[in-house]
């Protein structure tokens, strides 16, 4: 809400600098968003001050509002504009019926007016100031009363009202085109205003096109109401707009304000356009009404909350001072009565909140926590980030809602979570692994020259179980591409490769619970032949490989990528690593070299020579893995360094001599292979 | 033999060592010739054997000139081998100069996402104060990131926060709250936790990302106060910003805590919102069983980007999720 500055001297007495009233409005919860000094012919020396009013406190959605808090924070008197006596010189027959969630209405018939009068000069000036749109005398009126007292007119024209008025729910399906030529169909959760033949208002938020006011229009009734916070609320969202009215009408407008706004409406209208006034017609349910509430407050307890040492005179001098009516009762509390002003006093914690504003956030004491102790324990998640950052990569952070295209090329034909508003189809679908993410992010640094990439990301992804549930995942996955290392000027260097990967998701879970074997995989945007998935121990922990080249293609990317995925909470580390013994005896190591067939992959090698390697078998390398010229088109050779030790001896060349034979013959007759002499 | 002939042989051996020693090249070269001289089957051990053969009462003066022919040698290979050393030295030294100014040969450079290093730095300072780390859901339900939160069904309140809504009748989580409520659900008062995660608002322009960090924490223990909340963030944001720094705190509203704050710093001369904190609002508490009578709580949450912003002079927002990596790499 914006106003002129100098409008709140119609209300209070205070003389303090635009900057002043900022201050202490901001102090007291009442946000500045801005405000401008500025000249005017008619206000003189003025400030435009632009408010930003939190939910809770409708009342000071009005100048009158923000003149009340200002004269409780001042502690000075506050009152009322002057209204001119209004002498109604007619009676209209129309009647009014209200109903549990609208229960005041009130209006009164205004005719034989000019609408060809302009609105007085300090009225236009001030709706200026406000932004507010000058239309005609009529709205113009209603329009500042809305920013004067915060109360929301209406004027129908009163020729196109057809019989009494109600305030009544909407009937299912019932159709009502607004002012601005929406037409909305409503249903019977929506508050209106109907005449005898239909509805004329969307209540509490527009009126209807039908009746509405033109520059023809000789007779008007203006309606000053009441209607519940609950019934208007998220009412003219769902249609997808927001009136001034209905902002104000769903905070909760003061409950007994509503004849004071319709006799200052009148008396302006009188001032500005002529014309005769009927007498008021109005109908209540004092039932339905809001009620001013008993509240008790302990000032020692508040005390202890907020630290203070407020008494109980300075803190019945603060309640009074907001109009809440304090009387000392004879348990010692304090008891106040919340005003028809203020929907946000409702419990004892909402006048520990008063008390702490009047005191000033600020000058409320201060006091350190006392530190308690925990036990900390290092989470996957950073230990996974550490790693990765010492082996070089680059954490990202993308976001989990992706489009639809990237779903269905690394989705995997995962149903998934869909965003029902979302802020674009790109944005429109969450995702179910991380892989698009890097991929995007990858051809984003690409195309701004930056060929060797290696990045992570560790994020959350969603996975719905039927059409409820939704089971999250947390995932950390990482990219290579480009480079083994940074060229220099010495040695260029090679480009990455699958092991290079494979290595990295080694190193990775070096403290884990160790990769136990690698599996070929069916993951359809990763190469058939270069992606395995990661097992540790019998669970299947996620994957690796490269980049299908039908994708690559797809996304037009020339270099080979390579992308691991692991869930995160699948991994346990070890907090606590126990020192291992190791033989002081020397270690001895033959170079074996084997042909076989091509299609036995090394982890079958492996396992047939640690099964036969006898019992000082220490470790094994692979150093060479050869196909090619000198060796038969299905062959490869394989060549391994495989070492012995004990604990407890040197060990002797028979004892060697005799491990080699039966890993030789173990080969042989379990994989067909040769050793190469 | 007798003396006179060993003591030939001697001064022979003496005065021929000094050249033979001086024209040895290298080092393999001059072992080669300190072997001839006192090797096994050198000249001098030949001569020390020939001792034998000389009278009984000569032996002894024999047996001192040798020695001192022997300590002569000795002392004559250390200090060619020093001069030797220090040639093959200063010959590679010369040789093996480098330009000192070429570039040296480095290894990628990981780097943590500057959200991941707000977050560690700010639950680093937290943790230290006794504060377990909490996570949920990002993918919620109305209940726990507004109902059970004091906000109800359509309240203005819920303007605040555009939401997300998902295809399975839940929503995007709108800020770390809801992580509030499960952890009171799920175990018993004192509290003391943060909650760090990923939050999603329906909103894009310069200032705002549709997806975004927070940091959520809440205390809930028997004398919990705004005055320890004060204080409370007061040192931390000193520790976070690694010096003094300018707070104030403002009313303010949030459904779910009352009274309700706002912290600004001074920060180039204005006044920048930074937090937004207030004690638990008994509907909250009771909510989820907390008995308001023996306890009280405060939260707190602030925005992670806003506070890397800050500390590291981001000036765009974007930048935390476009990933360029001439960004990433300086964090």
């Amino acid at each position: 809400m914006q106003f002129s500055k100098n409008w709140l001297r119609d209300f209070i007495d205070i003389d303090l600098s635009t900057e002043d009233i900022c201050y202490q409005l901001t102090m007291a919860g009442i946000e500045v968003d801005s405000f401008e000094n500025i000249k005017s012919k008619i206000t003189g020396n003025d400030s435009i001050i632009k408010l930003d009013i939190t939910p809770n406190r409708g009342d000071c959605f009005s100048v009158l509002g923000v003149a009340r808090e200002l004269a409780a924070i001042n502690n000075v008197k506050f009152k009322l504009p002057k209204i001119q006596a209004i002498k109604s010189t007619f009676e209209d027959n129309i009647s009014v019926n209200v109903c549990a969630e609208g229960p005041i209405y009130c209006g009164r018939t205004v005719r034989n007016f000019n609408m060809d009068s302009v609105s007085l000069p300090l009225i236009a000036e001030r709706l200026r100031l406000s932004d507010q749109k000058l239309i005609d005398p009529v709205v113009d009126i209603t329009n500042y009363i809305l920013l004067e007292f915060g109360q929301p007119l209406h004027a129908f024209d009163r020729d196109k009202l057809t019989g009494d008025i109600s305030v009544r729910l909407a009937k299912k399906k019932e159709h009502l085109t607004l002012l601005d030529d929406q037409e909305l169909v409503l249903d019977d959760t929506c508050l209106v205003i109907s005449d005898d033949k239909s509805a004329v208002a969307f209540a509490g938020i527009m009126g209807g096109k039908d009746t509405s006011v033109t520059p023809s229009t000789s007779s008007i009734f203006l309606e000053s109401a009441y209607f519940k916070p609950s019934i208007i609320r998220g009412k003219a969202r769902r249609f997808g707009f927001q009136t001034d009215a209905s902002l104000r009408f769903e905070r909760g407008i003061d409950y007994e304000i509503q004849e004071i706004a319709l006799n200052r409406a009148t008396s302006l209208l009188k001032e500005t356009v002529g014309g005769e006034v009927s007498s008021i017609i109005s109908a209540s349910r004092a039932k339905e009404l809001p009620k001013h509430k008993r509240i008790n407050v302990d000032i020692e307890r508040t005390n202890k909350i907020l630290g203070t040492t407020i008494s109980n005179s300075s803190a019945k001098k603060y309640f009074n001072s907001l109009g809440l009516s304090p009387e000392n009762t004879k348990s010692g509390d304090i008891s106040v009565l919340s005003p028809s002003w203020r929907y946000d006093i409702n419990i004892e914690a909402d006048l520990v909140e008063e008390l702490a504003r009047m005191e000033g956030y600020d000058s409320l004491p201060r006091e350190s926590l006392s530190p308690v102790y925990k036990k900390q324990i290092q989470s996957n998640e950073s230990h996974l980030r550490n790693s990765l950052v010492s082996q070089g990569f680059n954490e990202i952070v993308s976001y989990a809602f992706i489009s639809k295209e990237d779903h269905n090329l690394f989705g995997q034909k995962q149903k998934t979570l869909d965003v029902a508003n979302p802020l674009s189809q790109n944005m429109s679908v969450m995702r179910t692994n991380l892989a698009s993410g890097l991929i995007n992010t990858f051809l984003y640094n690409l195309n701004h020259g930056q060929e060797n990439q290696r990045l992570f990301e560790i994020g959350n992804t969603f996975h719905t179980k039927n059409s409820k549930e939704v089971v999250e995942q947390k995932l950390v996955a990482g990219l290579i591409s480009g480079r083994k290392q940074s060229d220099n000027w010495k040695d260029k260097s090679t480009e990455v490769t699958f092991y290079d990967l494979k290595g990295a998701v080694q190193d990775l879970l070096t403290d884990s619970n160790q990769i136990s074997s690698l599996k070929n995989c069916n993951i359809d945007f990763l190469h058939p032949g270069m992606s395995s998935y990661i097992f540790c121990g019998k669970e299947n922990v996620g994957f690796l490989g490269s980049i299908h080249p039908d994708i690559l293609d797809k996304l037009g990317v020339k270099e080979d990528l390579f992308l691991f995925s692991i869930d995160v909470d699948k991994l346990s580390f070890d907090s606590f690593k126990s020192f291992k013994e190791f033989s002081k005896f020397p270690s001895s190591s033959r170079d074996l070299a084997f042909l076989i067939n091509k299609e036995i992959d090394a982890f079958s090698v492996e396992k047939v020579i640690k099964g036969s390697a006898g019992e000082y078998y220490k470790r094994l390398e692979i150093f060479d893995v050869y196909e090619g010229k000198g060796v038969d088109d299905h062959k490869k050779s394989i060549a391994l360094s495989i070492t012995w030790q004990s604990n407890t001896k040197t060990l002797l060349d028979s004892d060697i001599d005799k491990a080699v034979e039966k890993i030789v013959n173990s080969v042989k007759k379990e994989l067909g292979g040769e050793l190469r002499v | 033999m007798d003396l006179n002939s060993l003591k030939k042989q001697i001064s022979d051996i003496s005065s021929r060592s000094k050249h033979v020693f001086d024209a040895a090249s290298s080092k393999p070269e001059l072992d080669d010739i300190y072997r001839s001289f006192l090797g096994k089957k050198g000249e001098v051990n030949i001569l020390l054997k020939s001792l034998g053969s000389l009278p009984q009462d000569k032996r002894k003066d024999a047996g001192l000139l040798l020695n001192k022919l022997k300590e002569e040698l000795e002392s004559l290979y250390t200090s060619t081998s020093q001069t030797l050393i220090a040639l093959v030295n200063s010959e590679r030294l010369a040789k093996d100069s480098v330009d000192v100014t070429l570039p040296g040969f480095q290894s990628y450079k990981g780097s943590l996402h500057p959200v991941s290093q707000t977050i560690k730095e700010i639950s680093d300072f937290f943790e230290r104060m006794g504060f377990d780390i909490e996570t949920g859901p990002e993918a919620e339900i109305d209940y726990y990131n507004f109902e059970a939160l004091n906000v109800p069904k359509d309240h203005p309140a819920k303007d605040m926060h555009d939401t997300f809504y998902l295809s399975n009748s839940g929503l995007l989580r709108t800020h770390t709250s809801p992580v509030q409520i499960r952890t009171m659900e799920k175990s018993e008062p004192p509290h003391r936790i943060i909650c760090p995660g990923k939050v999603y608002r329906k909103d894009s322009d310069l200032t705002h990302t549709p997806m975004f960090h927070q940091i959520e924490g809440l205390v809930v223990e028997k004398d919990a106060s705004f005055a320890q909340l004060k204080g409370l963030l007061n040192d931390f944001l000193e520790d976070f910003f690694g010096e003094k720094v300018e707070l104030r705190f403002r009313p303010s509203y949030f459904p779910f805590t009352e009274p309700s704050a706002e912290a600004d710093i001074r920060w180039k001369k204005n006044w920048l919102e930074v937090l937004g904190c207030g004690m638990v609002h008994p509907n909250v508490l009771e909510g989820v069983g907390v008995d308001t009578k023996e306890y009280s709580g405060f939260a707190f949450g602030l925005g992670v980007e806003r506070m890397a912003m800050l500390k590291y002079d981001i000036p765009d927002l974007r930048a935390f999720f476009e990933n360029d990596l001439r960004f990433l790499k300086q964090f």
